[in-house]
């Protein structure tokens, strides 16, 4: 009933879809899609919490609403891109795989990492990661602690590849672009200014959109303090669409927004929708630790992707990632659950809201 | 352009007499003025780097240091205090001060902060409120909070940590430029410090004393707002100490006071002197007595009566101040137990009574304009409920009238009462209406009779009637009556989607009626043709009949065709059919607009809805075309709620008003294939064409939302639920009642709450969705704001004009008469006799204080220190008026009124004032009272709460003007403005940096800076002039428009 013309374009993770409009007399209308690389990010650990290292792609199987997938690209921590698939009728351009990428040798054994052991910075290359910082009133007694803490967050990220530092209040200000200078960071993490309301779901939503047109590994670490009281999209909304641009979504908040249950049911739900984790930290010791935490996570983040059978259904696609092999089904996995089909322009308008990107200031 | 028409029907001898602060005197003024400006300015020290400071105190950081005090002293006002204690706000800006006097002294003579190791550091590291993680020498050293209540001040004031950090680790030299910075004072820094408490004089300086007096810092706050000479007159007599008493007063109401020669001129001039004087119980000539007692007397409000008519231009002074209309004026105005102070509230008050002045109309007799006649008045005023103490009386008084007179005394009486439907409102619509409409069109008795009794009600949308003075008074009735019908159908979801249906037609009418796609002559048929299908609505079968039947006739008259397809009707909305390959191109972009909202938000297809609507009638005849409507009954079916991350009975723990996602839950249910593929019985299937009219209506509604986008907007593309939670019936509010006026935002912060969305009516949906989106505008000022209070009018005043029959001589004028405005004030540089007249005619449009600065710098031949100052609507403004009243002298203004008038004489049309207002202007709904675009030329309104929030916004005239010149400088055609006004204007609105609401000058550096940017070719999102010409030479896909 439908028909597909199926064209691969740059984004490694977005998909487009745009309806051609035909009246509503004809027999069928088409759906031109025109990405089609899937991209997931996947934690592994064992009941305790501590990252399986070492698992190879054959460890994993990838389904779609059920479909099965095949991998085309695998990726652990900072080592080199594994390409494991040609894409259908074009080069996998879209995927960063360092020069002599290829690995040889027999694969090791998976082995099990200390939740504490600090991963050397090159896991965590070719990451974006953008920091979202709480401005909001109710942060002022925390807010120099918490700056501190994001500082040395910031410090820490040596492997990573670029860093943003956007706070926001009632609105988002985009302290420091996407930039591989850290000092720039840390200059926009010094410079932020208390401000008034929380808009977190309205800014966390341009984050993304930001974040989206970004290759490979990408995160957004939210620091809250909580409750959301001027936001006009709700967070389904922002979900979905990081889960749909494969942004991973980590929130770190005080123990302010543990005792308002909707903030402490959304940042559990939307982090682990989209392969994340929460965190409540009671003090500015927890606030670091949840830093520390972040890091390794992303450190250990499995990077697969697949190109998608024949999938009807364009709506909201369901993906399951399974362990496969003796001894590692035991395992627990972290990735996003799925993804919709996105218009061009739910992405796009984005760089109409952000007149000053061109030009941050810093 | 009703401001601009005016003065010239009045002769230039009573202009000249009536000049309110400035010209009348000017002569003397001179003298008087000079020793003052030539005085050095005195200063009052400010401990560390100014910007700093600024942050601190809420300033922004773009002022000039003359208005640091001043802005200082009203952030201590407005933020420093709650309930007389003292704020977080003020307690951190005094706890700054210390610090920077602190590192003042560690700074010492040669004021640089120098470390010359780490080990160095100690100090100032504990000023700071930080302290080295580790023992100097370790690497990857750190500063940590040790003390957060320095340590936040170090951070939110700017201090570069991160440099010292670097220097710390390196075990470096650090150095830092840490000056104390000296600002202007008003008169000197001793006169304000013995004002202050005796007790706290010897503490420290003028800025202690504006943090720790507020009395000193309302009068710092009024008089930094007055001209020089004034304020020089005000300090000698009745002294500053005389004024504190009423200094809250005069902070508000005060801006328009002028003295001059020794006495003051009031509104209306000399000859209002006698009224003044009776008013206020002491003469003008007096200035000290009387403006204190001005200030003091009924509790500020005859302050505001005379604050408000100083606004005024100056025709309606003359007009409002005639022999004993002011006395009698004042009289009705100040009924006494009604507020008790004129200052009670953080916004000024007398927002309802400067309108009245403002738009006011006289008849040929110089009487008050009476829409009907004063018979209806009195029906009018007898109706009105309570809630307002005079009301009884006036209502009893009416019943004896016999003049105008009376009627205005009533109306300025009753704009004590806030209210947007009281007589006030009433009369200021009818008068709207019947301006615009020609002298025997007046609306009849009968029409004004309807839209007062139904004003509570449709008062939103009565707006049309003045925009288009086409529709006559069988229009107006007609719909009153059909939206009474759909009022009260009883079925709440049936009126729901009635209500969304009818709106949502009308409001499609309004957009292509506005563009020029409804012919004149089809105004009222069409309009009538669009109301009439929904006068009886018994079901939801019926309300699909109507609901496309009242669209055919909106097409018919549009388009030529009641069947047009969505895309022809979309290509209609984007706009008339355009000749040129730009004008084809840009009507594509627009198309694609609406079609990416329309998608966004996942709506049916009007082809789906009407064909399967079509089908399903065939069927229930027998006809078996189920396999030609099942794909299309699954497309309906393909729309998907959000994936949930609540559960239900979380949304209704959670949210449970506003959660409201019912009616879009109910179409995720909706199932016709079930009844297609069966096929259904006859009623069955009737029954599933009555499912489509939720759909039918979303798309209608999702149309309108589309065409006015404003620009970034995200909820539109990221929350599908949006268009259909447009909530008609208020059944998420208290008593469900369903109300006809501005939709309101609602659920905003409510997480559980599945999205914002709106309630009410459509008639000001542009507003609606401008307020919503402009939270998604990212400020690039580091503590800068977007204003609620201004900018969604900044956004609507670029959106809903649209420029598609704009010649290229038209613009051009545009950008001449803003240039001959500017050379106009270049040569009065030089001319004493051309500054006269360049200053009689501004001195409608300004303050007295900015006019008496633009008059000093001009008679020291400084027009460049002039020019970056005026506003792009000011300098037009000088063009059209030097060009009416002077016309001789003209074009010997420069090169550019010369190539005006050479203009003009080629195309008169080009150059008409009237036409380049209509095209050029800014909708008014709060102020006039329609949504079609004018220019008004008013002063810059001051900020008002309430009903009069909106007046600031609608006072910025120079948007479009200023984005129509930068076209024409760099060789865009004038189709490109449909792009460029709403993106420069979102570029613009991300670059204010303002202290507060009323800050317009930041506004203008905004606009000033994004035009540059524009120039420089450094906004990537537009593309440079240069590429369009080229790509109008190319091959051209579709064509825009249909006929």
């Amino acid at each position: 009933m439908k028909r597909f013309a199926v064209a691969l374009c740059c984004f490694s993770t977005l998909f487009f879809v745009g309806r051609a409009r035909t009246a509503g007399q004809e027999d069928s209308s088409s759906i031109r899609v025109n990405v089609v690389l899937v991209q997931l990010n996947v934690a592994v650990t064992d009941g305790k919490g501590n990252y399986i290292s070492g698992l190879h792609p054959e460890n994993f199987s990838i389904s779609e609403d059920k479909i099965p997938e095949k991998l085309a690209t695998f990726e652990e921590g900072g080592e080199p891109v594994q390409r494991l698939l040609q894409g259908p009728g074009s080069p996998v351009q879209t995927v960063s795989v360092p020069t002599g990428s290829v690995p040889t040798g027999t694969p090791s054994q998976p082995s099990v990492q200390d939740a504490n052991d600090v991963a050397p910075a090159t896991r965590l290359s070719g990451a974006n990661v953008f920091i979202l910082f709480d401005t909001s009133n109710y942060m002022y007694r925390g807010f120099v602690y918490a700056q501190d803490a994001i500082a040395d967050f910031v410090r820490s990220l040596e492997g990573v590849n670029k860093v943003a530092f956007y706070s926001y209040s009632r609105d988002l200000s985009r302290a420091t672009a996407l930039t591989a200078d850290r000092s720039k960071v840390l200059l926009g993490v010094r410079n932020t200014v208390a401000g008034d309301n929380a808009a977190l779901y309205n800014c966390l939503l341009l984050t993304v959109k930001d974040a989206a047109p970004l290759k490979g590994k990408k995160a957004i670490v939210v620091f809250s303090n909580g409750p959301d009281d001027a936001s006009s999209v709700p967070p389904e909304d922002v979900t979905e669409l990081a889960q749909s641009t494969g942004t991973i979504i980590y929130m770190i908040s005080t123990q302010q927004a543990q005792t308002d249950p909707i903030s402490e049911a959304v940042f559990e739900r939307v982090s682990k929708a989209t392969g994340g984790k929460a965190y409540f930290a009671r003090n500015w010791r927890d606030e670091k630790k949840a830093f520390g935490s972040i890091r390794e996570d992303l450190a250990h983040l499995y990077a697969l992707s697949y190109y998608p059978a024949a999938n009807p259904n364009h709506g909201w696609r369901t993906i399951s990632v399974k362990l496969v092999g003796k001894d590692v089904q035991r395992y627990r996995v972290r990735t996003r659950d799925g993804y919709r089909l996105l218009q061009t322009a739910q992405v796009t308008s984005a760089s109409n809201a952000n007149p000053g990107a061109e030009s941050a200031p810093e | 352009m009703k401001g601009l028409l005016r003065p010239s029907a009045v002769s230039a001898a009573c202009l000249v007499s009536l000049c309110a602060c400035f010209f009348a005197f000017s002569s003397h003024t001179a003298q008087a003025a000079s020793p003052v400006s030539a005085a050095p300015p005195q200063t009052v020290v400010v401990p560390g780097p100014l910007r700093s400071f600024l942050r601190m105190a809420g300033v922004s950081q773009k002022i000039p240091p003359e208005e640091v005090l001043p802005l200082l002293a009203r952030n201590v006002i407005l933020r420093g205090y709650e309930n007389d204690t003292e704020t977080e706000f003020l307690i951190l800006l005094d706890r700054y001060i210390h610090q920077a006097r602190e590192l003042q002294t560690l700074a010492g003579p040669a004021q640089e902060i120098r470390i010359a190791n780490c080990a160095d550091a100690t100090n100032l590291v504990h000023i700071l409120g930080y302290v080295l993680r580790y023992p100097c020498g370790q690497k990857n050293n750190a500063l940590v909070t040790a003390n957060p209540e320095r340590a936040f001040l170090t951070t939110d004031s700017g201090f570069p940590l991160t440099a010292l950090e670097e220097a710390l680790d390196k075990d470096a030299p650090f150095s830092y430029y840490y000056p104390s910075t000296p600002v202007p004072v008003i008169f000197s820094e001793s006169a304000w410090v013995q004002l202050g408490n005796p007790k706290r004089r010897r503490e420290g300086n003028l800025l202690d004393v504006l943090l720790r007096d507020r009395d000193v810092s309302r009068l710092y706050s009024a008089m930094a707002k007055i001209d020089t000479e004034t304020g020089m007159a005000l300090q000698q007599s009745p002294g500053l100490g005389k004024l504190i008493p009423v200094a809250g007063v005069l902070n508000f109401y005060g801006s328009q006071l002028c003295i001059r020669s020794g006495r003051v001129n009031v509104p209306g001039g000399a000859d209002a002197e006698a009224g003044w004087t009776e008013l206020v119980g002491a003469s003008p000539r007096s200035p000290g007595d009387f403006i204190t007692h001005l200030m003091a007397k009924d509790n500020g409000w005859l302050a505001v009566y005379y604050d408000d008519l100083a606004r005024v231009d100056l025709n309606q002074q003359k007009h409002l101040t005639q022999s004993s209309r002011l006395k009698h004026l004042y009289e009705a105005y100040r009924a006494p137990g009604i507020e008790p102070s004129a200052t009670r509230s953080v916004f000024r008050k007398g927002s309802e009574l400067l309108v009245l002045f403002t738009r006011l109309d006289w008849d040929s007799s110089g009487q008050p304009y009476v829409p009907g006649n004063l018979q209806i008045w009195g029906e009018i005023l007898n109706n009105q409920k309570g809630g307002f103490k005079p009301a009884h009386d006036w209502a009893r008084r009416s019943r004896s009238w016999n003049s105008p007179e009376q009627l205005l005394e009533a109306l300025v009486s009753y704009s004590r009462l806030e209210t947007d439907s009281g007589p006030l409102q009433i009369y200021l619509a009818l008068t709207e209406i019947d301006r615009a409409r020609p002298p025997k069109m007046r609306l009849s008795d009968g029409a004004v009779r309807l839209i007062a009794n139904k004003f509570p009600r449709y008062h939103a949308w009565f707006l049309v009637f003045s925009e288009f003075p086409d529709l006559n008074d069988t229009s107006i009735n007609r719909f009153v009556m059909v939206a009474d019908s759909v009022d009260s159908l009883s079925n709440v979801a049936l009126r729901g989607n009635s209500l969304g249906a009818f709106q949502a037609n009308l409001s499609l009418w309004q957009i292509l009626a506005r563009q020029g796609e409804i012919p004149s002559a089809q105004m009222n048929s069409s309009w009538q043709a669009a109301v009439e299908p929904f006068a009886k609505i018994p079901s939801s079968v019926q309300l699909f009949d109507a609901a496309r039947s009242s669209l055919g006739g909106i097409m018919l008259a549009a388009g030529g065709n009641a069947n047009l397809s969505q895309d022809e009707l979309i290509d209609l909305l984007a706009g008339p059919p355009q000749n040129t390959p730009e004008g084809r191109r840009m009507h594509r972009d627009m198309v694609a607009k609406i079609h990416s909202v329309l998608d966004d938000q996942r709506l049916a297809s009007l082809d789906t809805l009407f064909t399967l609507n079509d089908g399903l009638k065939e069927m229930a005849h027998g006809a078996h075309i189920g396999d030609r409507l099942l794909p299309l009954a699954e497309d309906l079916r393909e729309f998907e709620l959000p994936r949930p991350i609540f559960t239900e009975s979380e949304k209704i723990d959670w949210a449970p008003v506003v959660y409201s996602t019912r009616h879009a839950e109910l179409q995720v249910r909706t199932d016709l294939t079930k009844v297609i593929k069966g096929p259904g019985s006859p009623p069955q299937l009737e029954t599933a064409r009555g499912q489509l009219a939720p759909f039918l209506r979303d798309t209608l509604v999702g149309l309108n939302y589309a065409y006015y986008e404003p620009p970034g907007a995200q909820v539109l593309h990221n929350n599908p639920l949006f268009v259909r939670s447009h909530d008609f019936s208020g059944i998420t509010m208290v008593g469900g009642e369903p109300f006809w006026g501005s939709p309101e935002l609602f659920g905003v912060g409510a997480t559980a709450g599945g999205g914002a969305y709106l309630i009410g009516s459509l008639a000001d949906l542009p507003y609606a969705l401008a307020s919503m989106e402009e939270d998604f505008i990212a400020p690039e000022n580091v503590q800068a704001l977007i204003w609620k209070e201004l900018v969604p009018g900044l956004l609507v005043s670029a959106t809903l004009p649209r420029w598609w029959n704009i010649s290229h001589d038209e613009l051009h004028a545009v950008t001449l008469y803003q240039r001959s405005g500017e050379q106009l004030i270049t040569a009065a540089g030089k001319n004493p006799e051309l500054r006269s007249r360049v200053i009689q005619i501004l001195s409608d449009r300004m303050a007295p204080q900015r006019l008496d600065w633009i008059d000093q710098e001009l008679r020291q031949n400084n027009p460049n220190e002039v020019l970056p100052h005026m506003l792009p609507d000011e300098t037009f403004y000088l063009g059209v008026e030097f060009r009416q009243k002077f016309a001789p002298d003209f074009a010997a203004a420069g090169s550019d009124a010369a190539a005006l008038e050479a203009l003009g004489t080629r195309d008169p049309a080009a150059v008409d004032p009237e036409r380049i207002s209509r095209d050029f202007g800014v909708p008014h709904p709060t102020l006039a009272h329609t949504y079609g675009r004018d220019l008004l030329h008013m002063k810059q309104l001051p900020a008002f709460g309430g009903y009069g929030a909106r007046l600031f916004g609608e006072s910025w005239e120079s948007g479009n003007l200023y984005w129509a010149r930068l076209a024409d400088e760099m060789g865009y055609p004038p189709v490109m403005l449909n792009r460029l006004a709403p993106e420069l204007t979102l570029h613009m609105t991300a670059r204010i940096f303002a202290t507060d609401i009323e800050d317009w000058p930041a506004v203008l550096r905004a606009m000033q800076e994004t035009g540059e940017q524009f120039r420089q070719g450094k906004l990537a999102s537009l593309p440079p002039a240069n590429a369009i010409s080229q790509r109008s030479g190319e091959p051209e896909g579709t064509t825009g428009g249909i006929r």
